[in-house]
C-alpha cells in the first residue's frame, strides 16, 4: 500500500477525488465517459494490488456485467428498433440491448473504485477528515475503532475459555443460541468493566475541560496544492462540456449521440486527466526513481 | 514543583462500616521516588486516587491533600490534568484511541494545544520512549509491555511534575515490566519528576525506590529507606516481608547488619561469609507409577499456511499428579501450546494421546476433561453469584450428589464465603481461585493454567501454591505457564523451557533452576557459588545458619 504515490496524498486530495470522478461517472450515462472511466479503474486497481488480486477482481465484476447487460433488455422493451420478439410475445430492442451494456459498465467501474477508495482511505484518514470539521466526532470515530473489534475478539476469548466447562452444543440449537448469549452477555459486563476504566484515564488526561482541537499526521503540501489544482481544472472543463450539451447521449426512443467539436473532445481529455491522476501520479514518481537510480 | 503532602486523611466509601483509609499522613518530597506497599485490599489504589480530584472516589473523607501547599481542590481541574499523571493496572483499559500517534496526541488535543505545539509533543515523546517504529500502527498490534509504555508516554506528554502508577506492571512479563520500571526512574532522576508507586512485585521495584510506606488496613507508615523497611517488617514479622526480594528476605534472617536488596548485593554477602559449600539432597522419590494424561509428540503448528511454524518439533508429556511449570519468553509459543493441548486448534503434524486414546483433528475440551484457564479468569463467569457458576459447571458434567461436589470444590479453594457475591466484584486472587472451582467442577483430569499468578500479591500467591499443591496430591495434573520462576521453584514438580516452538530443555525442578544462569530464582543467583543448587530463599538461610552452628 505504501507503494501507492496516491496514497500518500493528503486525504482531502483523496476524498475529493473519488467524489469527483465517482460523480461524473454515475451521472453522465454516455459510453465514452464510462470506457474511460472504466478503463482508468482498471488501471488504478491493478497498480494497487497487483494481477493476481485484479483476476479475482474480474471473476467477480464480470457475472455482474454479464447479468445487467442481459436482464435490461429482457425486462425493458422501450426502445423502437426490435431485434427479434422473445417467447411471450415482449420485444427485444436494439435500445434496451446498448442501455443495458452501458449501465453495466458503468457499475463496474463504479465497483472498481470503490474497491480503490477502500484501499486508499483507510479509517485514519476518515477520522482526520471528520476531526478537521468536529473534532469530537473524530475522537468517537476512533473509539468505536478501537472497541468494536476489541468486543468481537474477547467474544472469542470467552467462548474459547469456555470449551472446557461446558459441553459442545452443536447438536442442540437451543442450548446453543443460550450459551451463546450468555458468552455475549459476559462480554457485555466486561465492556462495561472496561468503560469504567477508559473513562478514568479520559479524565484524568483532561477530557471534558474545554474546546478540544485535532491532532493529524497529515499536512497538506506543495504536491497537494498542484494536484488539487489540476483536479479543479480537469472537473470544471469537463462539467463545462457536459452543459454544453456538446456531450450527450440518448437512449429512447432511439439512440442519439451528441460528441463533437473540440468542446467535447476537451471536456473528454480533462475527464480522462481526473480519472487517471492516481495512475500518472504513480508513473510519474516511478520514472523519478529510476532516474535516480540510474545516476548511482 | 511538586510537594506531596497529605494530612491525616480518612476516607469512607457510602454503604462501609469500615473507613478505607485511617488518618492517612504523607509527606512526598520533590523529586523523590515513593513506594507504596501492601496487601490486596489494603487501600493503596483509594490513597492514589486522591491524589486528582477527577478520581476521587465517592465518599465521605476529611483531612486534606496538599500540593505545594495547596489544597488539591483548589487547584483547578486543567492544571491537574497537565500536572499529575496517572498510570493504571490494566494496560488496554487506559488507551482510548485506535492508533499510537492518536493516544500520545488525546490529552493535549483534550487540552485544545494547538497543532505544532502537538506536533513537536507528540515527536518528543515519540522517540523518548521508543515508540518511533510503531508511531503508525494500531494500538491492539503492540505488545502488552508497549502498550504501558505508551500509557505512560501519552501521560508524559502533558509533562506532569508528578506521576502515580497503580501497580502498572502486574500484567507485564518480568522483562517487560523491568523495561517500564527502568523508564520511570529514567524520567524520575533524569527530570527529576515525582513519582508515586504501588507494587506486588518487588524484587525489582524495591532497588529503584528512594523511600517506602507499608499500608496495612488502611493505615499508612512513615516512609522509610527501602533497607530499613524491609529490616522492620522482619522485625514486626508482618506477612509483607514474604514480598520482599529475595536478597533482603536472606540478609533480615540471617541478621545482617546490612541488607542485601539486589542478587548481586546478596551474592558479595554470602562470598564475605566465607561458607563452606554444600549440595543440597532431594530424599528420592517414591517409585510410583506414573500414569501419563497427556503424550504429545512431534507437533508441528502453524496459524497461516504462508507464516512460520510456531511449535516446531514440540515433544511434551504430563503425568497424574504432577504440577508442570512450562517458562520461556514472549512469542515462544505458551500459549499457542496450551490451545493445541485444549483442542481448539489441530496441529498439521504430530500426535497427540490423551488418556492413551490418540486424537485427530478438533477434539473438545469438555469430553476429553481437559480443563483450561486463560490468562483472564473472567472469561468463566456468567451466572449473578459465584454459586450460581458453580452449580452451571456441576450441573453440565452431571452425575450424582451435585451440591455435595460443589461444597467440597469451595471448601478446597476456599471461596466458601463468596458464593453469594458477584464473581465480577472479586479481587484478582479471588477471582482466580472461583475460576479454578468452576473449572474443577467439570472434573478434568488436567488443568492447564495460563499466567494465574499475574497480579496476586505474595501472601495470596503462596496460598494459591498451596491449593495447587492439594489438587496435585488428588490425582489431577497441572501445566501451569509462567513467567513467575519464584512460583515455579517452589511448587513445581517439573519445570520446561519453551524456546522457539519447542521445549529445549525439561527436567526436575531443581535440576532444571540450578543449570541455568540467567532463567532462574534470585535466590539460586545469591547462592549458586556456595549452594550449586538451593533455589528456594528458606534452603539458603537454613544452610547458611547450620554452617554458622557447626562453626
Amino acid at each position: 500500500m505504501q507503494k501507492d504515490s496516491f496514497y500518500t496524498v493528503n486525504p482531502a486530495v483523496n476524498i475529493c477525488f473519488f467524489a469527483a470522478v465517482m460523480l461524473i461517472t454515475t451521472f453522465v450515462l454516455h459510453p465514452v465517459i464510462v470506457g474511460v472511466s472504466l478503463a482508468a479503474a482498471c488501471a488504478y486497481t491493478l497498480m494497487l494490488k497487483g494481477r493476481k488480486a485484479f483476476v479475482y477482481m474480474l471473476a467477480f465484476v464480470v457475472p455482474v456485467v454479464l447479468a445487467v447487460s442481459v436482464i435490461n433488455p429482457l425486462f425493458n422493451h422501450e426502445g423502437v428498433t426490435v431485434l427479434f420478439y422473445l417467447w411471450n410475445g415482449n420485444a427485444m430492442t436494439y435500445e434496451a440491448v446498448i442501455y443495458g451494456c452501458v449501465s453495466a459498465c458503468m457499475f463496474a467501474a463504479l465497483i472498481m473504485w470503490f474497491f480503490c477508495l477502500n484501499c486508499v482511505m483507510t479509517s485514519d484518514k476518515y477520522v482526520y477528515l471528520f476531526g478537521r470539521i468536529i473534532p469530537t466526532l473524530s475522537l468517537v470515530f476512533s473509539m468505536v475503532l478501537r472497541f468494536v473489534p476489541g468486543i468481537i475478539s474477547r467474544i472469542r476469548e470467552v467462548s474459547q475459555a469456555r470449551r472446557s466447562i461446558s459441553p459442545d452444543f452443536g447438536k442442540n440449537p437451543i442450548k446453543g443460541i443460550r450459551h451463546g448469549l450468555s458468552t455475549v452477555s459476559v462480554t457485555v459486563t466486561w465492556a462495561l468493566e472496561k468503560a469504567v476504566n477508559v473513562s478514568d484515564s479520559m479524565k484524568s488526561r483532561g477530557y471534558g475541560l474545554g474546546r478540544r482541537t485535532s491532532f493529524s499526521v497529515f499536512s497538506f503540501d506543495k504536491r497537494d496544492c498542484a494536484l488539487s489544482a489540476i483536479m479543479l481544472v480537469c472537473f470544471a472543463a469537463c462539467v463545462a462540456a457536459l452543459a454544453s450539451k456538446t456531450i450527450s447521449f440518448r437512449f429512447y426512443p432511439s439512440i442519439k449521440q451528441t460528441f463533437a467539436g473540440w468542446a467535447a473532445y476537451g471536456g473528454c481529455a480533462a475527464f480522462a486527466v481526473l480519472c487517471a491522476l492516481p495512475v500518472l501520479l504513480n508513473i510519474k514518481e516511478n520514472i523519478a526513481w529510476r532516474i535516480l537510480k540510474s545516476r548511482i | 514543583m511538586a510537594n506531596i503532602k497529605i494530612e491525616n486523611l480518612t476516607f469512607t466509601y457510602p454503604g462501609a462500616s469500615q473507613p478505607a483509609l485511617k488518618s492517612v499522613s504523607l509527606d512526598v518530597k520533590e523529586g523523590e521516588l515513593l513506594l507504596v506497599i501492601g496487601r490486596s485490599g489494603c487501600g493503596k489504589s483509594t490513597l492514589l486516587r486522591h491524589l486528582k480530584t477527577a478520581l476521587t472516589p465517592h465518599g465521605s473523607s476529611e483531612g486534606s491533600v496538599l500540593v505545594n501547599g495547596t489544597r488539591l481542590s483548589d487547584i483547578p481541574e486543567r492544571e491537574q490534568a497537565e500536572r499529575i499523571g496517572f498510570v493504571f493496572q490494566h494496560p488496554d483499559d487506559q488507551i482510548v484511541t485506535d492508533k499510537v500517534w492518536h493516544e500520545l496526541a488525546f490529552g493535549l488535543e483534550s487540552l485544545g494545544m494547538d497543532a505544532a505545539g502537538m506536533r513537536l509533543r507528540v515527536a518528543e515523546m515519540a522517540s523518548y520512549f521508543g515508540l518511533e517504529n510503531v508511531f503508525y500502527k494500531n494500538v491492539s498490534e503492540l505488545s502488552g509491555g508497549q502498550k504501558q509504555l505508551l500509557n505512560l508516554a501519552s501521560v508524559m506528554a502533558l509533562s506532569p511534575d508528578l506521576i502515580v502508577l497503580d501497580e502498572p506492571t502486574s500484567q507485564l512479563d518480568p522483562i517487560a515490566a523491568f523495561n517500564f520500571l527502568t523508564t520511570v526512574k529514567k524520567l524520575n532522576t533524569e527530570l527529576g519528576i515525582t513519582v508515586i508507586l504501588t507494587e506486588h512485585r518487588l524484587e525489582e521495584a524495591l532497588p529503584f525506590a528512594d523511600k517506602v510506606a507499608v499500608m496495612e488496613n488502611g493505615s499508612i507508615t512513615v516512609p522509610d529507606t527501602p533497607r530499613n523497611t524491609a529490616r522492620n517488617l522482619y522485625a514486626s514479622h508482618s506477612p509483607m516481608f514474604a514480598a520482599m526480594p529475595a536478597a533482603a528476605k536472606l540478609s533480615c534472617e540471617l541478621g545482617m547488619d546490612n541488607v542485601a536488596l539486589t542478587p548481586g548485593e546478596g551474592r558479595g554477602m554470602l562470598l564475605s561469609m566465607g561458607l563452606a559449600p554444600k549440595l543440597i539432597s532431594d530424599k528420592p522419590e517414591k517409585a510410583n507409577v506414573k500414569e501419563p494424561v497427556i503424550e504429545a509428540s512431534e507437533l508441528y503448528f502453524r496459524y497461516e499456511k504462508d507464516e512460520p511454524d510456531i511449535l516446531k518439533k514440540l515433544d511434551f508429556d504430563i503425568y497424574a499428579g504432577e504440577i508442570y511449570g512450562l517458562v520461556g519468553g514472549n512469542g515462544a509459543g505458551k500459549s499457542t501450546l496450551l490451545s493445541v493441548l485444549s483442542g481448539a486448534r489441530t496441529p498439521y503434524r504430530g500426535k497427540i494421546i490423551i488418556g492413551g486414546q490418540r486424537k485427530k483433528g478438533r477434539f473438545s475440551a469438555f469430553e476429553e476433561r481437559i480443563g483450561m484457564l486463560s490468562q483472564d479468569p473472567r472469561t468463566v463467569f456468567s451466572g449473578n453469584t459465584v454459586g450460581e457458576d458453580l452449580k452451571t459447571a456441576a450441573m453440565n458434567r452431571g452425575g450424582e450428589d451435585v451440591e455435595k461436589r460443589i461444597a467440597d470444590a469451595a471448601r478446597l479453594m476456599d471461596i466458601e464465603d463468596l458464593l453469594d457475591r458477584n464473581p465480577f466484584d472479586l479481587s484478582g486472587g479471588e477471582q482466580q481461585r472461583t475460576a479454578i472451582a468452576i473449572v474443577m467442577l467439570t472434573q478434568p483430569r488436567v488443568l492447564l493454567l495460563d499466567e494465574p499468578t499475574k497480579g496476586m500479591d505474595a501472601a495470596v500467591k503462596a496460598a494459591f501454591g498451596e491449593k495447587l499443591c492439594e489438587l496435585r496430591n488428588g490425582g489431577t495434573a497441572i501445566l501451569i505457564v509462567t513467567h513467575d520462576t519464584e512460583f515455579c521453584a517452589e511448587f513445581a514438580d517439573r519445570v520446561g523451557m519453551m524456546f522457539d516452538g519447542s521445549i529445549v530443555t525439561e527436567n526436575a525442578t531443581r535440576e532444571f533452576f540450578c543449570r541455568n544462569t540467567f532463567y532462574t530464582t534470585a535466590a539460586n543467583r545469591i547462592a549458586r557459588d556456595v549452594y550449586m543448587n538451593a533455589i528456594l530463599t528458606e534452603e539458603v538461610a537454613g544452610l547458611v545458619r547450620e554452617d554458622k552452628q557447626r562453626r
